[in-house]
């Protein structure tokens, strides 16, 4: 029994990592733009597959797929906010947002398959069964490292907010649009950047995620429910809330797993969805973002 | 070839109007029938070519009745359009093949295939369709349990015969339909009963004591791995791990764990593709090492070894293998791989199995017509008759389940061999498996 709960937290805590990188750039879009980005999930499969198909031609390792992704999908993300999201009436940002980006999460499932088929694929890694034994529970090498992927571009992520001025810049959008702007910061150039910096966490969620599990192109609508309810429950807009929001309930779910089986231990999401919007609409860790919509 | 996916993407996303393929060949019929007149033309005893016998004396008579339609709906998008396709190539190479060789009761067979794009309201309309507005003179069936049930009904309710190609899981058989034929050896709960027998039958110290499951939450997949529970439970085989999970589940290393820690003697997957590598990945990172492991649908899917690394000693329970030395089969897979550059899977296999037990029916009967005298006529001689096809003779209860059982395959030496049953394996079954 003790054998089976360490290993439970264990997976539940590199689980929890996992989802943290991938509701980050979610939670971003929405700071920064009040954008609700369905697309989200859509890019981190797309991510997924350009790391399998750069493994599949050229036999490399596919995190190094990340070299060109993340560059890639950061102007993906600037030229998205100029040309598209930022022609929404302000007005109605927050909804049309929503069938915007469902159009283009279609768009790129439509386009994946029709370039890939709907076959199922996964990349086939020398250590993909690899696992070190610590306490007498098994670490698979690629969970660890997807964990790795999710600290070290969380830190950076945080830093870069906290630490340059462009991050002073960011938040101080997120926090006061038009304050900002009467200081002389170019929010809609800001906004960009911000939008790109999503959508570059999402080339990394997305390699992440390719390493230990299968793809294919519908995958996206399974992963978009529980990362909005990480979000919320988070607070949205907040990186740091999101985070501790993605490892609670990630390894809530991996613990409830154990009595309650797999079918109920996914509503940990939407359950905690509830009880945030009854008890706490802002978001159990976020700031006051929430409390103005 | 891409196959047996079960989750896809909608390509297109409207055919609208379906799509009507006509496979008519006047000028290679006329041919035919020469060379059907003239004896050089063996038939076959299924009834496959048995058009050639009858179109000879018919050629002016029933051959002045215009082809035989035959109407289908099929999932050509959406969720299940990998194997709906599979099942498309099947219907139209038959149709081809049967056009080729002297046609249907002397007559050409012409297809009218819509596209219900994988959805259970659409797939009723087109047979409503099918029947009322272009007046086939038979329908046969779509593919997956999902889709079969709505379709039977339509075809119950105008008193057609319904024959189907895919459509396993035993509610299928429990809504009542008097008209419907599964066309392929077993109903999911009887895929494994050639394993069940051959684990029950091992000597005690040797035999395996306990069993994990885990199963999607489909009436297919649950229906294999809960159908081998039963008899392994039955035989004093423990259940120690029984897990089902959503279809959506993207996350196996907690149901990995569970199972790993009862480190079973036997791991059973009611899987479809994608659960069953992630799962066995997640086995595999817990290192864990079953004595035997079966699962449904996966293992034969091209992608399959890559993907996993190490296959050997995985079983699976299959209907169909191109290398069966059914009568019709051979002339099935030459047809078939002269055609497409490669030899038939199961869902193509399936479909060529339903015509073949359409075309007996219509052959026994001398009609293919929507008149109901012949309609049932059709389904009484069925019900009372067994039919040679590409999957070996099969016959029904009264509910339309197939009275045979599932071939079991293993991974061995990289290479898929049949293992039970013994009077058709190309192997022994190899116990206990190599590690993984």
């Amino acid at each position: 029994m003790t054998a089976l709960i360490t290993q439970a937290v264990i997976l539940g805590i590199l689980l929890g990592g996992l989802y943290a990188l991938l509701a980050a750039g979610l939670t971003l879009y929405f700071g920064v733009m009040r954008v609700v980005m369905i697309a989200h999930s859509a890019f981190l499969i797309l991510a997924a597959y350009l790391a399998w198909a750069f493994n599949r031609a050229t036999g490399i390792d596919p995190l190094f797929s990340l070299v060109a992704t993340v560059p890639l999908f950061f102007l993906l993300g600037v030229v998205m906010q100029r040309f598209l999201l930022s022609r929404l009436k302000p007005a109605t940002l927050t909804m049309m947002s929503v069938l915007l980006t469902f159009a283009i999460a279609l768009i790129i499932e439509g386009m994946l398959g029709f370039v890939w088929t709907g076959t199922q694929r996964r990349i086939s890694l020398s250590y993909s069964t690899a696992s070190l034994e610590v306490f007498g529970a098994n670490i698979a090498v690629v969970k660890l490292v997807a964990f790795g992927l999710a600290a070290v571009s969380l830190l950076a992520l945080y830093l870069l907010m906290k630490a340059t001025s462009f991050g002073q810049a960011l938040r101080a959008t997120i926090q006061h649009k038009e304050a900002a702007a009467l200081l002389g910061i170019d929010t809609e150039k800001v906004a960009g950047y911000g939008f790109g910096l999503g959508l570059a966490t999402a080339a990394i969620g997305g390699t992440a995620l390719a390493l230990d599990s299968t793809i294919y192109p519908s995958l996206h609508w399974h992963w978009i429910g529980p990362l909005m309810a990480i979000i919320v429950v988070g607070g949205l807009g907040s990186i740091p809330g999101a985070a501790i929001a993605a490892l609670v309930l990630g390894l809530s779910q991996s613990l409830l797993q154990i009595p309650l089986g797999t079918t109920w231990a996914q509503t940990v999401f939407y359950l905690a969805l509830f009880i945030t919007l009854m008890v706490r609409p802002q978001g159990f860790f976020g700031g006051r973002l929430a409390q103005r919509f | 070839m891409k196959h047996s996916t079960r989750r896809s993407v909608p390509m297109s996303v409207d055919q609208a109007g379906g799509t009507s393929a006509t496979v008519s060949r006047p000028a290679r019929r006329r041919a035919a029938l020469a060379v059907a007149a003239a004896g050089a033309l063996t038939l076959s005893a299924c009834g496959l070519g048995g058009g050639g016998g009858s179109s000879a004396e018919g050629e002016e008579g029933e051959g002045d009745e215009g082809p035989v339609t035959i109407g289908i709906s099929l999932p050509l998008t959406g969720d299940f359009s990998e194997p709906g396709k599979g099942v498309q190539r099947g219907y139209e190479a038959w149709a081809e093949y049967t056009n080729a060789n002297g046609g249907l009761l002397g007559r050409d067979v012409e297809l009218i295939i819509y596209d219900d794009q994988s959805n259970a309201d659409r797939v009723a309309s087109d047979y409503e369709k099918l029947i009322n507005q272009d007046q086939v003179d038979i329908v046969v069936g779509p593919f997956s349990t999902r889709l079969v049930v709505p379709a039977a009904q339509v075809a119950q309710d105008y008193g057609f015969l319904f024959v189907e190609p895919a459509g396993a899981a035993e509610e299928v058989f429990t809504q009542g339909f008097d008209n419907l034929f599964y066309a392929a050896p077993a109903i999911a709960n009887d895929h494994y009963n050639y394993l069940a027998e051959h684990i029950l039958a091992m000597p005690e110290g040797e035999r395996p004591t306990t069993a994990a499951y885990a199963s999607m939450d489909d009436p297919f997949a649950q229906g294999t791995a809960y159908g081998l529970k039963e008899k392994l439970e039955e035989g004093g085989i423990e259940t120690v791990a029984d897990e089902v999970y959503p279809p959506n589940t993207t996350d196996f290393s907690s149901i990995a764990n569970k199972i790993a820690n009862t480190d079973a003697d036997i791991l059973v997957g009611g899987t479809q593709y994608q659960d069953a590598v992630n799962l066995i990945v997640a086995l595999q990172q817990l290192d864990y090492q079953p004595r035997l492991a079966a699962f449904s649908t996966a293992p034969t899917n091209p992608e399959f070894p890559e993907a996993i690394g190490q296959t050997e000693g995985i079983l699976s329970p299959t209907g169909y293998t191109p290398d069966a030395d059914y009568e019709s089969n051979a002339q099935f897979v030459d047809f078939y791989t002269e055609q497409h550059g490669n030899p038939p899977n199961e869902d193509e296999a399936n479909a060529w199995t339903t015509m073949q037990v359409v075309a007996a029916a219509a052959e026994a009967n001398d009609c293919a017509d929507p008149s109901p005298e012949c309609q049932q006529s059709m389904i009484d001689w069925l019900r009372e008759n067994t039919v040679d096809t590409v999957v070996g003779p099969l016959s029904w209860d009264a509910e339309g389940r197939p009275q045979a059982a599932h071939l079991v395959q293993q991974w061995q030496d990289g290479e898929i061999k049949i293992v039970l049953p013994e009077d058709a394996s190309d192997a022994e079954l190899s116990y206990p498996k190599q590690d993984w």
